[in-house]
């Protein structure tokens, strides 16, 4: 009976209790939520919202309703008697508390106590981007990005926190979904090749910046420049969503520079002919020459070869996606299409990417996913910068030379032209590579106690390269009969990755975790090559048409890590955070005597806004106090850099075999030691937050070509010899001027300060070019003569003799020989600091944001400047500036006086270094989002127009083609930066676009 | 059952890791090291042929060696037109410490010795006696090459012995094979220089086959000897040399010049030639001195002829004189029928050479050994179409060797050793000698500078 009584009671309540609930979920804006979830806590009951924001739910009255969604502060409502709930979230936008990825697991900002910099896809995804480093620009404190050069497919140099190595890789090593990206230039003309160029822009989910050595020490021997893990977006618990992208844009070149056209070409020409004592009648026979024929008296040739070289290109880019998922399995897919044209003859590309990426809950104590990315990259190249057939170089034509004959075909005459026309590789040449990349990855997540996870992933990675190039009739290949190389590239990584983690609370405040793991990762490269010649025809320029077959070969390597880890994580009620963490990475890159190495770390943090004394202060919000040390290795050296390596030649046909490298069977590693320093605050509320970050990090063991005799028979070896110090201060500052639903306006500044000094060298000093190592120096210091002007009674070009006195100074008096003058370290390639203003404003429907960019302190030397600006000594055309050459005795200029085939100030001195500082409107977005109301008439959640304009407008007094452009066939060099030789400029690009989200 | 969940899941652990260890271990596939390099006599084969192949380098004896020669012994015979610097330096004598084509090639000639040393240090793996005479005496000619030009470029001249013991270039004989075996030598003097050239070439004649296909034979060793000889005054070794060599009967005279040069295969008066193939060696000399039809650069050519140069002709009926073109219509820059291909042997020393230096030998010493001056001399001028000489001055014979060697590396060592001007230059001046690379100087500090830089 009492039974009966106690079941009736109970359905009694629920009968009378038991309420259906119904409503809309928005956020913010009053745009509805789909796929909002919504449970009933303690219970099993929950719903979703559906398209409209709209859910049903039943619960009792006195019960609590927890509404979700990602992005938002969750939200709880008790049920009371209404049953109609208008529900708005509220984003979550406390910047101290976002997820990171720290390798092998993520965390909050909170919670760490490292240096690391995100920047999340909701901060970029309104702003289009033609390549994955373009996105880091002026995104985060300490990262420095360059694009070597205009070519669409160009690499950039990506420095975190300075460069702390000579010898090794200067790159950041990339982790793209726990996978270490393949990162090494497979360009086959010395002109680097974006090794990232096929990741689709649009597929980024978060990109961290692991800057310290206590962040990227879990990477252990590869993290010295730095980690950069990007991850890719993955599908949710919601109802399928659908976004389309489409774009199209303008490209054009940036700047343009003033040449001599042909009256003034012949006016200076005659005239330093005039003063070298050659005689009217002989130049105006060159005259002939150059002009082919042509009446150049009377104006009937004036070639503007820079406006040849450049072009104006579209730029079009579809993208579409769909995501979404159930609590068992979410997905996420997308593909897309870009072709980008480039502002160079002859350049551009096209890419396809397709990517899928799903996570299971395979059993209710276990969960698996995998994600593959494929992509397919063609592009259209041009000869590097260092080329007489670069299309800017043809910008060093006399404008007196016909670019075409009449029947339309290049002028290769061999007098006409002072170097080979490259329009004649643009008509019957041909230089094209594929790029086939894939990218996977699969795991496995195991939960085997409350407290510990076993994960086990597999990834893989490959890059493959083909490059097909011909050189016909009119190329400097025409006396051999055209020339064809056909050349491939297959480079494959495996990792597997274990790890268990673990985590703990001991008492109510007192969280410990920890993670315990290793991995081992192979990489193996083959490439082909086949070269031919002797071709009937431009029109067949496969190698199958080439009567001789002159050269092949293959070639193999491999190199691999075997890497364990561990990591520990101690955290005291929210105040007090510590990490400690050890890797071991052994690698059969390093010497037999060294192979593997200890990379220990540890951080600490004190939330001081935590403490009692502070939780109620209402102009500090948060405040952190960070404390890091750690060591990090370089490991990017040849893969047999440590043996003596003999290698095959011939000569005659037959057989040879010459040593090729000398080895240090100590090699190992470079090791870097750096301490970061850290506060993170919020004031008013959290309506301004900062971080500012003092680091100093220490190279030892440098990894270096360290020359030798000559007489040895070598040059240099790889050895650990020498230190680096690299020293920084990094700002930023975020403020949310106004927030409320109608208009919202971000505002961040960026200050970053690097000052990078050699700190010891035992070799002494080593002199590559125009650049310097030297003690006490930056690296890859400018040593040049340093140039005086002109002498106005003669017009000689004077240099000053800067040689030590005897108390130390420097001899300031002046020579017109430069052979008695000294070279002088004078500024280096790198900037004293970066800033950046980042704003972004949402107005209603309207959204606006923009990109400032400025660098300041750095030098560039133009290379190309003693032909391009050498007062007349080569044929080469000037620009317009040399004009203003010595004439007269008493005329004061900088020019020196024309003096034709004679050397008159064309040395290399500061005569052709220039300050780089510039101010870069890097980007521009205006959008405008049709009400969503008005949209959802037609089933779109959301539809956006923009205007987007990069690099629209550049400040500087820089007067070659763009301050951030250097030689690209230095790209890969160590030591040898901050050089341009006719190198392109960025582009300057308009595009409109449309985003749709259904 | 849960321990034995976590045992299974840490003994997958371990062993998935554990396992990779010994995976560390990874040689090249490419390369091999210094365990497996030496051990056979084919791999010390192999790398004499390596020591060649880098002699035949366009850093060297690829054409740079030449370029440099010509363009330091240049008084308006010849006029640079290309780009390049460094090239631009020597046509001017005035070369800097820095300039990369000299350090280019005394790294590439110490990396030929270095070969040439590995090889003579591992002789004894040879059984067949015969192939290691021959792989000695090959080894010892190319170190001797070397040396030879080395110390002509980068000491003072040495006629009569005036400089013997100035500064020569470093003697390195011990092989470096790994990071320990490097030395940081000093400069020999130019006299002990000279002396260890010709010990090895005096060795090399004795152990080398008479004749060896297109490698180093008994016949160059002589020739070089002979012309090593006639360099440092000594006329009756160079006499006697070059007349073994002539009346060997292993080489004639080409009837026309156009067999002379250009050739894939050596002619039959290339008593040693370097050679190029499509698939490998290099010439640097077409590049220079060919028009871009024939695959020069286009400078048209880097280096043209010019008239003063054909003022040492008696008659313009001398095929020599006529061994030019000039590109279409409106007229390039004069270049030389010499280096018209690109794959194409490097002559070094012809039997036209040897004929000349038996003659001026003869002449000084007062000696008819092989034949008389005069006829040595009107060999060489009938085959270049022209009348024979009657009578003989010494100036005839240096008039001769102008002709017939041209723009073969040869003037600025003729001027040198027969005191003549260069132009404003004596010749003796230190602007004719090369200053030794700073890159050089600045690794070791025991290497002193040449005077004038």
């Amino acid at each position: 009976m009492a039974y009966a009584i106690f079941v009736l009671l109970c359905c009694n309540t629920v009968l009378a209790q038991e309420l259906t609930i119904t409503g809309t979920v928005t956020d913010n804006r009053g745009i509805p939520l789909p796929g909002t979830n919504i449970s009933v806590v303690n219970s099993t009951k929950g719903a979703q919202t559906d398209f409209d924001g709209f859910f049903t739910i039943e619960a009792n009255k006195g019960d609590q309703l927890l509404f979700s969604y990602v992005g938002f502060l969750p939200q709880t409502v008790t049920v009371t008697n209404e049953t109609k709930l208008e529900i708005t979230m509220q984003e979550n936008v406390e910047g101290l508390d976002q997820i990171v990825i720290i390798g092998y697991g993520t965390s909050t900002k909170k919670k760490i106590a490292t240096s690391i910099g995100t920047i999340r896809a909701e901060d970029i995804e309104d702003i289009k981007f033609p390549s994955i480093q373009s996105l880091f620009t002026g995104q985060v404190t300490g990262v420095q990005v360059a694009q070597l050069s205009g070519r669409v497919e160009s690499g950039f140099k990506v420095r975190v926190r300075g460069v702390s190595t000579v010898g090794a890789s200067q790159e950041p090593l990339y982790v793209l979904d726990g996978v270490p990206l393949i990162n090494e230039d497979e360009s086959i003309n010395n002109s680097p090749i974006n090794p990232l160029i096929g990741l689709n822009p649009n597929d980024v989910e978060s990109i961290d910046f692991l800057k310290d050595a206590a962040a990227a020490a879990i990477y252990g021997a590869r993290g010295t420049n730095g980690v950069v893990i990007i991850t890719t977006k993955k599908g949710t618990e919601s109802k399928p969503k659908i976004t389309l992208n489409t774009s199209t844009g303008l490209n054009f070149t940036t700047k343009k520079r003033d040449f001599l056209n042909a009256a003034q070409y012949i006016e200076l020409y005659s005239e330093a002919a005039q003063n070298s004592g050659v005689s009217q009648a002989e130049i105006e026979a060159r005259f002939d020459e150059l002009a082919l024929g042509r009446d150049w008296r009377n104006g009937e040739v004036d070639t503007d070869w820079q406006e040849l070289a450049f072009q104006e290109s579209v730029t079009t880019d579809l993208n579409v996606a769909a995501s979404g998922g159930t609590d068992k399995a979410q997905y996420y897919m997308s593909t897309s299409y870009n072709k980008t044209g480039g502002i160079i003859l002859g350049n551009g590309l096209d890419r396809y990417t397709l990517r899928g990426k799903t996570d299971v809950n395979i059993t209710e104590k276990s969960k698996a996913g995998f994600n593959i990315n494929l992509s397919k990259v063609t592009i259209d190249r041009i000869s590097n910068d260092n080329s007489f057939i670069s299309p800017l170089q043809s910008v060093a034509q006399s404008p007196l030379t016909p670019a075409l004959l009449e029947d339309g075909t290049a002028n290769v005459d061999g007098n006409s032209t002072l170097y080979q026309n490259f329009l004649g590789q643009e008509q019957t040449g041909r230089f094209v590579t594929d790029i086939w990349r894939t990218t996977a990855n699969i795991y496995g997540d195991f939960y085997i106690n409350d407290h510990l996870n076993y994960v086990s992933e597999a990834g893989y990675d490959s890059n493959r390269q083909s490059a097909e190039r011909f050189s016909g009739s009119l190329t400097e290949f025409a006396s051999v009969g055209g020339f064809g190389t056909v050349s491939t590239a297959n480079t494959e990584r495996y990792i597997l990755t274990n790890y268990l983690k673990y985590n703990t609370t001991i008492g109510s405040q007192f969280d410990i975790s920890a993670t315990l793991g290793g991995s081992f990762e192979e990489t193996t490269r083959a490439s082909q090559f086949t070269t031919g010649q002797q071709f009937p025809s431009d029109d067949l320029q496969t190698l199958d048409n080439a009567v001789i077959i002159t050269n092949g070969g293959s070639n193999k390597t491999k190199y691999n890590f075997l890497s364990y880890f561990a990591r520990s994580r101690f955290d005291y009620a929210n105040k007090y955070a510590m990490t400690l963490s050890i890797r071991r990475d052994g690698s059969s890159r390093f010497g037999s005597n060294s192979q593997f190495g200890w990379f220990p770390a540890a951080s600490a943090a004190w939330t001081v806004s935590n403490e009692s004394f502070l939780s109620n202060s209402q102009f500090l919000s948060s405040l952190k106090l960070r404390a890091s040390w750690g060591i990090t290795g370089n490991a990017e050296i040849g893969n047999f850099a440590s043996q003596n390596l003999y290698g095959l030649t011939s000569y005659d046909r037959r057989i040879g075999v010459s040593p090729i490298q000398l080895g240090d069977p100590e090699l190992k590693w470079e090791k870097t030691t750096q301490y970061d320093f850290g506060v993170d605050f919020g004031l008013f509320n959290n309506v301004v937050t900062g971080e500012i970050d003092y680091y100093n990090k220490t190279t030892n063991d440098l990894l270096f070509n360290q020359p030798v005799p000559g007489t040895s028979g070598f040059t240099s070896i790889v050895r650990n010899v020498g230190e680096m110090e690299n020293k920084g201060i990094e700002v930023r500052l975020s403020t949310n001027i106004i927030s409320n639903s109608d208009f919202n306006w971000n505002l961040t500044g960026l200050f970053t300060r690097n000052v990078n000094t050699l700190t010891n060298l035992p070799s002494g000093d080593i002199i590559d070019g125009v650049n310097i190592l030297r003690e006490g120096e930056s690296l890859s210091s400018f040593y040049l003569y340093e140039y005086a002007g002109v002498d106005s009674d003669n017009g000689d070009a004077l240099y000053y003799i800067n040689s030590v006195n005897a108390d130390g100074s420097l001899n300031r008096d002046t020579t017109n020989d430069v052979s008695q003058a000294n070279r002088i370290v004078v500024g280096n390639p790198f900037p004293e600091f970066q800033v950046s203003l980042n704003s972004s404003m949402k107005f209603n429907n309207f959204d606006f944001a923009f990109i400032l960019q400025g660098e300041y302190g750095a030098s560039i030397f133009d290379q190309a400047g003693k032909f391009t600006s050498g007062n007349a000594q080569f044929f080469d055309n000037q620009t317009v500036d040399q004009l203003n050459r010595w004439q007269n005795p008493g005329d004061i200029t900088d020019v020196p006086q024309a003096r034709l085939n004679e050397e008159n100030g064309q040395a290399d001195s500061t005569r052709y270094l220039q300050n780089a500082d510039f101010i870069r409107l890097r980007n521009v977005t205006l959008g405008y989002t049709i009400d969503p109301t008005f949209s959802s008439k037609f089933y779109l959640d959301k539809v956006r127009f923009y205007f987007s304009g990069l690099n629209l407008l550049t400040l500087t007094d820089y007067d070659g083609y763009d301050p951030q452009s250097t030689a690209d066939f230095n790209g890969n060099s160590g030591v040898r930066s901050g050089v341009s030789f006719y190198s392109a400029p960025p582009a300057k690009s308009y595009t409109f676009g449309v985003n749709v989200e259904f | 059952m849960k321990n034995f969940k976590y045992i299974i899941t840490l003994t997958l652990f371990a062993t998935l890791l554990l396992s990779c260890e010994e995976r560390l271990d990874i040689d090249p596939q490419q390369a091999l090291t210094n365990e497996d390099a030496f051990d056979t006599a084919d791999k010390i084969s192999n790398i004499l042929i390596g020591a060649y192949a880098q002699a035949g380098q366009a850093a060297s004896y690829g054409g740079q060696i030449t370029i440099i020669t010509e363009l330091l012994g240049n008084n308006g015979e010849l006029q640079w037109n290309g780009t390049f610097t460094d090239q631009a330096e020597f046509d001017a004598k005035n070369v800097s410490t820095t300039n990369e084509t000299v350090a280019a090639y005394w790294l590439n000639s110490y990396s030929i010795i270095n070969q040439a040393n590995i090889v003579l240090d591992n002789l004894d793996v040879f059984e067949n006696e015969s192939q290691r005479n021959s792989v000695e005496g090959q080894a010892r000619f190319l170190r001797a090459v070397t040396y030879f030009d080395l110390v002509r470029l980068f000491a003072k001249p040495n006629n009569g012995g005036i400089n013997n013991l100035e500064d020569g270039v470093p003697i390195v004989v011990n092989p470096v094979t790994t990071y320990a075996d490097i030395e940081f030598p000093e400069r020999d003097t130019i006299e002990d220089v000279y002396n260890f050239i010709t010990i090895d070439l005096q060795e090399a004649a004795l152990l080398l086959p008479i004749s060896n296909r297109d490698l180093a034979s008994a016949n160059a060793a002589k020739a070089l000897l002979a012309r090593v000889s006639l360099q440092t005054g000594n006329y009756e070794s160079a006499r006697d040399l070059a007349n073994e060599v002539i009346s060997s009967g292993y080489f004639r005279l080409e009837s026309s010049l156009f067999d002379v040069y250009n050739n894939q295969d050596n002619s039959s008066e290339d008593v040693f030639a370097w050679q190029v193939t499509e698939s490998d060696g290099s010439n640097a000399l077409n590049t220079f001195w060919a028009t871009d039809r024939f695959g020069g650069r286009p400078g048209n050519p880097d280096i043209s002829i010019e008239n003063p140069f054909f003022g040492i002709f008696d008659t313009f009926f001398d095929a020599r004189a006529n061994f030019f073109y000039v590109d279409n219509e409106t007229g390039s820059g004069i270049a030389t029928y010499k280096y018209i291909s690109g794959v194409a042997n490097i002559p070094y020393i012809r039997l036209a050479e040897l004929y000349l230096i038996r003659a001026e030998s003869n002449f000084i010493l007062g000696t008819s050994v092989g034949n008389t001056p005069l006829n040595d001399v009107n060999i060489i001028r009938t085959r270049a179409g022209i009348f024979s000489l009657t009578s003989l001055r010494y100036v005839d014979i240096i008039l001769e060797r102008l002709k017939e060697l041209s723009f073969e590396g040869n003037k600025l060592h003729d001027y040198r050793r027969l005191q003549i001007p260069i132009g404003e230059l004596e010749y003796d001046s230190p602007r004719l000698v090369l200053p030794i690379p700073q890159r050089e100087r600045n690794v070791n500090p025991n290497l002193s500078q040449n005077d004038g830089y």
